[in-house]
């Protein structure tokens, strides 16, 4: 740290200094996209891995859906709670990370500030809506309260 | 507009060899990545709403357009873990930077060996779903 303040300290910082705050901001995305992009390498692999080869896609039931999270109402199992915090960390580190690349993206490629803006408070509202879905459908669970008259047919 | 014109014209025109056909391919698998995760978290999560809806979305993944779409999902998926890692590597170890095109081979080697037995089994899964003996 402090060899970088004296380096800093050596260069012409009347220049262009960045606001202290936004510096913060960007070393903190940048340190959380690799922390976050090695927790996705495993689980985000290994549930594509698990679901699209050893199971496949075309073998995919609601049943699936029920035995990894639970009914809705019940109680759950050991391996359902493990299930639920699988996936709950993998959504919330994912659409971060997926936030965050998309900022960065956006800001090379849109350079109209209205634009930018706009496009950046639209995504980030869609892509919260949607974690936050994720987040409540893995603390509620499955909900089969229609499912009966559905079987009964 | 102009300017992101030019700025997509630079970034197709500009011969960066290899490293730069990834960090573009970075970007693309990254936000093709992201549009499926948004799409495939709200769907799932329609199951703590009614099973019904779950069930007629999962039927929904089954179909020929979603099963192509997979495909690329796979690819996307591989090598953006792939090459993050190796940026990651690159960028905590500055002393590897003179072994960039290694790394840059060594990371095409590793999504191929990946991504070309994942792709298979999906494909040949799906031909059977889809033209195997009906059921």
């Amino acid at each position: 740290m402090s060899a970088i303040h004296s380096s800093a300290g050596a260069m012409p910082r009347t220049s262009r200094p960045l606001p202290k705050g936004r510096n913060r901001f960007e070393r903190a995305a940048w340190l959380f996209m690799r922390l976050s992009g090695l927790a996705l390498l495993f689980l985000a692999l290994s549930h594509f891995g698990f679901q699209h080869i050893i199971v496949g896609t075309h073998q995919l039931t609601s049943e699936d859906t029920i035995v990894r999270w639970g009914l809705a109402g019940e109680s759950i199992t050991l391996s359902q709670l493990f299930w639920r915090l699988y996936y709950g960390v993998m959504v919330v580190l994912a659409m971060l990370h997926g936030l965050n690349g998309l900022r960065q993206v956006a800001h090379d490629y849109l350079h109209n500030k209205l634009v930018y803006n706009g496009f950046m408070a639209a995504a980030t509202v869609l892509i919260l809506v949607a974690t936050v879905l994720g987040v409540i459908a893995l603390i509620v669970g499955v909900n089969a309260s229609g499912a009966a008259e559905a079987f009964a047919r | 507009m102009s300017a992101l014109v030019s700025t997509i014209r630079a970034t197709l025109s500009y011969r960066g060899r290899e490293g730069h056909w990834l960090w573009l391919l970075h970007r693309i698998s990254g936000l093709g990545v992201l549009l499926f995760l948004i799409l495939h978290v709200i769907g799932m999560s329609s199951a703590f709403v009614s099973i019904e809806i779950h069930d007629r979305l999962l039927e929904m993944y089954k179909t020929p357009p979603f099963a192509i779409g997979e495909l690329f999902l796979a690819f996307g998926l591989i090598f953006h873990a792939i090459n993050g890692t190796r940026i990651a590597i690159l960028e905590l170890k500055p002393e590897l930077w003179q072994k960039q095109q290694l790394a840059t081979r060594l990371s095409i080697i590793v999504v191929a060996a990946l991504a070309a037995p994942t792709m298979l089994i999906m494909a040949v899964k799906s031909i059977q779903a889809f033209f195997g003996s009906a059921h």
